[in-house]
């Protein structure tokens, strides 16, 4: 009897997966523009591909209801990775093959940034951009139809070193990097850029990923006695691990970080430890009501609650996406990568809406631009405290 | 109902085909696996070519832990080798890359033999554990063996090459990939049918009497972690092709867990067990895809509200299969195989 019901079970089991795999006809996506997607919806990075994903959709949403690209109708279709690279390019090619008219698309790391990037080069005819703000993927020659909506890792390093050496002038800086492709990605052309501008950067601590237990780091922190402490490689932890040890300890240091540790969300459960955390960001916060933002204010119409900065990445690159698709069309180009990169790097003093506070230009894979922010503990803010940074190629 | 199977001599009794429907159904996998990359989209052909390498890996694992009875969680830090030994020898040298595959599971089999010398002390989970820490060794030589490794960014890999015809694209990959796969499977399948095979069972049933039984017990638990390495090895040469980068985040503990999950869910101890598993562990994820796009049309926002649902119920999946069929899928052909030999006869 019971055997039975196991086969029964199995039997069940096993049609009811095969009944889920009907088989996916090529879609007929007549004259449409498609942004396709391998986004990071579960798994570690989900806190950032579910907020990108919103912003996709708001941004594509809106241009929509403007009447599309050249009367064109945008669609922006995606599946979940995981965060797991072979699923992304799992999805890429199941995307790409169920719709031929994918020219535009979005990764969800720099693994699948630099995985697909043969494929791309082979295929010609996607231009792609993702989570990662990784330095290597800036570089046009290499990455010729990949682009990053922002500044990369070294250049967010840039702007805050460059607001270092404005404000104190030779200054003694720490590096704290995790101990992976994320937080080394910055540290060479960082300490050369340190040098550069007469700051000294007096100790470099790499910690363990998921790095918990940080006394050791900071104990050499202390020796090391600098003006500045820039983390990168982290979202949260053991950032607040460090500062309050560090505090209780009597330093004196600026702690700073880069975007995927700029979230105000983040710190507001940390509390008063939070307080004067400052860091790098290339966008302006949601809740900036800046007269010369109109965008944002369009965004908290469509979403009264506050919108990580995943949010806005997402919303920014679907904006260059489309822009890049609307200047190729409008030129009468074929929508390739080569043609749609081309678009997007004929972008010069670019309004964004006020996302970007300063007008962008994108001369090659990324956008050199940003701004120093600091928490406030008692406004649970970021508060910009430096004026748009832009560096220069 | 099977009726005249008697064999007459023992190396018909042992033959890997031994009846006429096994060799039917092998003619239709044959069949099968020859169309495939003219029936499937790049999608699907991806897939397989996925497939293919897992199953390579998966079958080494099974070689190990099915049929040696050694657990080992650092399968993806051998693939690992297997992939950085091919990925340096495309970029530093002209060397075919059959000759790269065969020295990446070459490497990678030498450092499996050194991974498993602790193996004739510990086993079970501590020899998992043995296993982890090597993973943990070889992570931060990858991480810090700039010269050879690339380091944190790892290597780019140009594509391997055919009678100077570089294979991009998936149906080119599949081609090479297929066979070797094919030639791993038989090898592993008659591996059992020799002295080298009997005495890993032997080890994995009792090892204790197996060396009463004058089974040299260090030798052969070393063969059989060089073998699964080097299946290992040559799994990762493959992969490494197939994605044309390797980093030492590409191939992490997760992945080794993945593949002792696969060989669990497939049948430990059994060839097709390996092969089965990998292919439910590959393909389901993928098949329930389907699920959340099928309600798509029902559910605002169904990519991201169906997501977690689908991770959910491929976790849900493995548990009922080891909660209801311990033996693994294998065991389901088993017993699907048993209906037949006996039909009409049992019910």
């Amino acid at each position: 009897m019971s055997g039975i019901t196991r086969r029964m079970l199995m039997a069940l089991l096993a049609s009811s997966v095969l009944a889920t795999a009907a088989p996916a006809f090529a879609q007929q996506d007549v004259d449409e523009i498609i942004i396709g997607g391998s986004m990071p919806l579960t798994g570690v990075f989900a806190f950032a591909g579910v907020a990108i994903e919103a912003g996709i959709r708001d941004y594509v949403k809106m241009i929509n209801e403007e009447g599309g690209i050249n009367g064109k109708p945008v669609r922006f279709i995606y599946e979940d990775t995981g965060h797991q690279i072979d699923q992304a390019v799992a999805i890429f090619n199941k995307l790409t093959t169920q719709h031929r008219n994918i020219h535009l698309y979005y990764g969800d790391s720099t693994g699948f940034s630099r995985t697909i990037n043969p494929e791309l080069e082979r295929r010609g005819d996607i231009m792609l951009t993702s989570v990662s703000f990784a330095s290597e993927i800036n570089n046009p020659e290499t990455f010729s139809n990949q682009f990053i909506a922002g500044p990369d890792y070294s250049q967010m390093v840039s702007i805050l070193l460059e607001h270092i050496a404005k404000e104190k002038p030779g200054a003694r800086i720490v590096f704290v990097n995790s101990d992976g492709e994320f937080g080394r990605d910055p540290i060479e052309p960082s300490t050369a850029r340190a040098k550069e501008l007469g700051l000294e950067v007096v100790e470099q601590i790499i910690t363990p990923p998921g790095a918990v237990d940080v006394s050791t780091e900071v104990l050499k922190l202390r020796r090391a006695r600098p003006d500045y402490t820039i983390f990168h490689g982290y979202i949260l932890s053991p950032l607040p691990e460090f500062m309050t040890q560090a505090r209780q300890l009597g330093l004196e240091t600026k702690f700073m970080g880069t975007f995927w540790s700029m979230d105000s969300s983040i710190w507001e459960d940390v509390g008063e430890h939070a307080d004067g955390f400052m860091g790098v960001m290339p966008y302006r916060y949601y809740y900036d009501d800046a007269a010369d933002a109109p965008m944002l204010e369009r965004i908290r119409q469509m979403r009264p609650q506050y919108q990580p900065t995943g949010y806005t990445q997402g919303f920014l690159t679907a904006m260059l996406m489309t822009e890049a698709a609307k200047r190729a069309l409008d030129a009468g180009k074929e929508l390739n990568g080569a043609n749609l990169k081309a678009a997007l790097n004929s972008i010069q003093d670019f309004d964004t809406g006020g996302i970007i506070g300063v007008p962008i230009s994108i001369s090659g894979n990324s956008i050199p631009v940003g701004r120093i922010y600091q928490y406030s503990a008692s406004a649970r803010r970021m508060e910009p405290v430096s004026d748009w940074i832009s560096l220069k190629d | 109902m099977r009726i005249a199977t008697a064999k007459q001599t023992y190396l018909a009794d042992e033959a890997l085909i031994r009846t006429r429907t096994q060799m039917a159904w092998c003619g239709v996998l044959a069949a099968s696996l020859l169309a495939a990359p003219f029936v499937l989209d790049s999608y699907w052909l991806y897939l397989a070519c996925l497939v293919l390498i897992n199953v390579a890996s998966a079958t080494g694992l099974n070689i190990l832990t099915g049929y040696t009875g050694l657990v080992s969680l650092g399968q993806a830090a051998f693939m690992s080798v297997g992939a950085y030994t091919v990925a340096w020898l495309e970029r530093n040298t002209g060397m075919p890359f059959l000759l790269n595959l065969l020295l990446g599971g070459g490497v990678a089999a030498a450092v499996g033999m050194l991974v498993g010398i602790p193996s004739l002390r510990v086993k079970g989970l501590y020899l998992a554990i043995a296993t982890i820490g090597a993973s943990i060794i070889l992570h931060f030589v990858f991480l810090n063996w700039t010269s050879v490794t690339g380091g944190a960014r790892g290597l780019q890999v140009p594509p391997a090459s055919l009678f100077g015809t570089q294979l991009t694209t998936y149906f080119q990959l599949y081609w090479v990939f297929m066979p070797i796969t094919v030639v791993m499977v038989i090898g592993a399948a008659n591996l059992f049918r020799t002295r080298i095979g009997r005495a890993f069972i032997a080890i994995r049933d009792r090892d204790i009497s197996a060396g009463v039984l004058g089974i040299p017990l260090l030798r052969y638990k070393l063969m059989s972690f060089a073998i699964s390495s080097f299946y290992a090895g040559v799994a990762g040469g493959m992969w490494v092709y197939f994605f044309r980068v390797v980093s030492p985040e590409s191939l992490t503990l997760a992945d080794s867990i993945f593949f002792l999950a696969a060989i669990i869910v497939g049948g430990m101890g059994s060839i097709l067990g390996a092969i089965l598993g990998a292919i439910f562990m590959t393909l389901v994820p993928e098949v329930l895809r389907y699920a959340v796009e099928a309600a798509s049309p029902y559910v605002a926002d169904a990519g991201s509200l169906l997501s977690p649902i689908r991770t959910i119920a491929f976790g849900a999946l493995i548990m009922l299969f080891l909660v209801f069929e311990p033996q693994g899928l294998a065991e389901i052909v088993q017993r699907i195989r048993r209906f037949f030999h006996l039909w009409p006869f049992k019910k």
